[in-house]
């Protein structure tokens, strides 16, 4: 076991030293000071159409325990996937496979130090929501068990089970970042289906990996019981905007009631992750990707060629090589990146791209607009996350910075390449919106497609990593879906001022841009 | 064509130091840079290809200042990392253009440039494959070629023979032997051998300062005379490592065969003709 703890020591050294780090945990303290709104804000985290907790003890720790829960577990994933990736890009892996250790022993200590690392930013937020308590709740006394109990029941087990899947997406989806993303996106909302369900059942709470169906289920039993009514709604959970204030029924409640079936359950989600790491444990490469159960041998295409033999010594003449014709121009930076751009993924996933680009064409124009736009999009994350910061992954940066001009070539070269991508992939609604004369959209939809590609660049930039941006598009992507204004990049909610819209975005492009440019001009003098 | 810096300072911060008032005018020809590591070598290279700003001090080539104009040298740079990479994705067809449009080169004969190129570093017949696939010497080689591709003025080579077998480490030589007649080459490796062969100078650094520079014979003089070598046994061995400084031992049967550096040999040592090694070592060892 104590290497398997130097292994989980090192791996969360080597992930929390970095700024991705601290700027994600930055952000957590933002976000899970949003967790438990004012009573005046136009969203709620906890809906009960008609109803309204108190802000006591129970309300603010239960609230912030299962927001704590889902988001963690939603983003938290984005986050600490990719640690066995890691280790084969460094070809650390290769060592660790000639160790003693075997794959459950590895698979174990990546999946734990997931956890710790999910669990120390989950401990920021727990900090967070005592201070809300304080900020928040007048009148109410602060118990202290009504913040360690949703914590411990609700978001340990979930972050635990969270941690375990990101290494069995590994081990089963491999190096394909993307499907990792497609299959966990699916499974959270299998998840999230479940938690929602009106019906109420022992198996549906014994299913509920966060446990948080125990909590609705109680909260609503007391708005029943005190108001001798039959919620038909039930509770709704996560950010929902425009909410209105008006005639709504206030009600106070002090937590769960712990059973037996929920122990049981909570103890259940705690050892099947455990299990289902046993079990990838006899499917884990082991570096070996040849050996791997399962898998054709590919052939020399893919493997690593021998040296050819040399000819003779004769090197060459230089007197008989072509004279150097200058060209400073960017088109042949725009092809290759479009080039690198498009060989990142196989021709499955580009076929499965493919076909949700045609369905632009055919469903409705908001809802293409809306939710197929934004999808698409944020389905190229682990291509634009890459569009800044690959020279640096692949160690090319000393070329680059020492090339002609770099700033003025390179860059523009790569945003440029990054929003041809992103306006072939929405052209499908440009033409319909060309169709139907509306201007307005497609210069929304081009701005849009501009944000993202500059928001990846200056992400990647600052942080010199990919995680930052490949968490926050997937935030923003699920708050558009949930319709949330603030981050409508591409114009799909309606404004006020659609031109005041336009100029917002317009600003924001613009100082993504200089961010950009200023801390790649500083990086490319001080390596 | 000449590169002079004067009084070139490179502080990390506070406790880490990589250049210190670090003074060489640089003429066509092939510089050797020696140095243990942590020397500064890297460093200095890094500077001079502008990927990193000095502290304090001055650069110039050909009068031309390219701390504040680094575009100047760009234009004429071919420059081998120590720990460059590549993307895997690309073939060495591809990735040669890619690198060509950073240098600004095109034109028609781009491509017969690089055919060439690649013909000139043996890997023409791998040239379609994705890089991805290529041993560590074919990704070395790649990395000279890019080095060539605009044909450059100013070469800084930093430990470019890594990775390469010895037909090809001769091979290598012989390619940039062929260049040193109207360019600047900077060399830097930790295999004296290489430097011996080709170098028409060599600097030696240490700690962020240079110790020496010169031909190779004036580096050489430092030793002449003092380089000896002895049969012992394992317990003589002892003896000597403790009074002398060892350059060499190898097994020989039953005793060891010793080279070392003394004013004062030991009874039954002979001695013998001095090289760069003995050189490199004896002035790294004396500015410890």
């Amino acid at each position: 076991m104590k290497y398997i703890y130097s292994i989980i020591k090192a791996d969360y050294q080597q992930r929390t030293r970095s700024y991705s780090f601290l700027i994600t945990l930055a952000i957590t303290m933002y976000a899970a000071y949003s967790f438990v709104p004012p009573p005046t804000a136009s969203y709620t985290t906890l809906t009960i159409v008609g109803y309204k907790g108190i802000y006591n003890s129970a309300w603010v720790g239960y609230v912030s325990g299962m927001m704590t829960a889902i988001m963690l577990s939603m983003y938290g994933f984005f986050l600490v996937n990719g640690g066995i990736k890691k280790d084969i890009d460094t070809e650390v892996g290769l060592i660790i496979a000639t160790t003693p250790i075997t794959n459950f022993g590895y698979l174990l200590s990546k999946m734990l130090s997931n956890f710790m690392v999910l669990l120390t930013i989950a401990g920021v937020t727990f900090l967070v929501s005592i201070v809300l308590f304080f900020l928040r709740t007048t009148g109410y006394p602060f118990l202290i068990s009504t913040f360690l109990i949703p914590y411990l029941l609700f978001v340990v087990p979930a972050l635990f089970f969270i941690s375990a899947l990101a290494v069995v997406a590994e081990v089963f989806l491999k190096k394909g970042a993307m499907w990792q993303y497609i299959a966990f996106i699916f499974l959270f909302g299998i998840i999230m289906s479940n938690v929602t369900n009106t019906k109420s059942s022992s198996a549906i709470i014994f299913m509920d990996s966060f446990g948080i169906k125990t909590m609705t289920g109680s909260i609503e039993n007391k708005i029943n019981k005190q108001y001798h009514t039959t919620l038909s709604k039930g509770v709704s959970m996560g950010f929902i905007f425009n909410t209105k204030h008006t005639d709504v029924k206030l009600f106070e409640w002090n937590g769960i009631t712990i059973t037996g079936l929920f122990l049981i359950s909570r103890l259940f989600w705690l050892t099947f992750p455990l299990a289902l790491v046993y079990l990838s444990s006899f499917f884990f490469h082991r570096f070996d990707f040849r050996q791997s159960p399962g898998k054709k041998i590919k052939k020399l295409k893919n493997e690593q060629i021998a040296d050819s033999p040399l000819p003779a010594l004769a090197g060459f003449n230089r007197a008989l090589l072509p004279p150097v014709v200058t060209d400073y121009g960017i088109l042949p930076f725009i092809k290759t990146e479009l080039l690198l751009l498009l060989r990142k993924g196989s021709k499955w996933t580009w076929l499965f791209l493919g076909s949700i680009w045609v369905s632009i064409f055919f469903v409705p124009l908001d809802i293409a607009h809306a939710y197929i736009l934004p999808i698409l999009w944020f389905l190229q994350v682990t291509r634009l996350s890459e569009l800044a910061t690959k020279e640096e992954t692949y160690r090319l940066h000393y070329f680059t910075y020492a090339s002609y001009k770099p700033l003025q070539r390179m860059l523009p070269a790569q945003i440029l390449a990054g929003v041809v991508l992103a306006i072939a992939l929405a052209s499908p609604l440009i033409a319909r919106y060309l169709i139907a004369s509306n201007g307005n959209a497609i210069i929304d939809i081009l701005g849009g497609a501009v944000f993202i590609v500059l928001f990846a660049v200056c992400l990647g930039i600052l942080s010199q990593g990919k995680k930052l941006y490949e968490i926050l598009l997937f935030l923003i992507t699920y708050a558009l879906i949930e319709k949330a204004p603030m981050v409508d990049y591409l114009g799909a909610i309606k404004h006020n001022s659609h031109i005041g819209y336009m100029a917002i975005v317009l600003v924001i492009n613009i100082f993504l841009l200089l961010v950009s440019l200023t801390v790649r001009q500083y990086r490319s003098r001080h390596l | 064509m000449s590169l002079v810096i004067k009084n070139l300072t490179k502080q990390y911060n506070q406790h880490k130091t990589g250049l210190s008032d670090y003074s060489i005018t640089i003429e066509k020809g092939i510089l050797g840079l020696l140095g243990p590591n942590g020397a500064g070598k890297s460093t200095l290279m890094k500077i001079i290809a502008t990927i990193s700003k000095p502290t304090k001090g001055t650069l110039f080539l050909d009068g031309e200042d390219i701390v504040t104009n680094p575009d100047h040298i760009r234009k004429v740079l071919g420059y081998l990392p120590q720990d460059f990479g590549v993307y895997p994705n690309l073939n060495a067809y591809e990735f040669l253009e890619y690198i060509a449009a950073m240098k600004g080169v095109g034109g028609n004969g781009l491509r017969k440039r690089i055919d060439m190129l690649l013909e000139g570093v043996n890997l023409i017949a791998d040239a379609k494959r994705p890089i991805g696939t290529y041993s560590g010497g074919m990704k070395q080689r790649i990395g000279i070629a890019q080095a060539l591709l605009n044909d450059p003025k100013v070469l800084i080579f930093d430990e470019p023979t890594v990775g390469l077998d010895p037909e090809e480490r001769v091979r290598f030589r012989q390619l940039i032997s062929d260049m040193a007649d109207d360019c600047i080459i900077i060399l830097s490796s930790h295999i004296v051998s290489d430097i011996e062969t080709i170098a028409d100078e060599v600097a030696i650094m240490k700690n962020g300062i240079l110790l020496t520079k010169g031909i190779q014979a004036d580096i050489i003089n430092h030793v002449e005379g003092k380089v000896v070598e002895t049969l012992a046994s394992t317990d003589e061995v002892a003896q000597i490592k403790a009074k002398h400084l060892i350059i060499n031992t190898s097994r020989q049967k039953d005793k060891t065969r010793v080279r070392y550096i003394t004013n004062q040999p030991e009874m039954g040592a002979a001695p013998v003709n001095a090289g760069l090694e003995d050189a490199y070592l004896f002035l790294t060892h004396n500015n410890a």
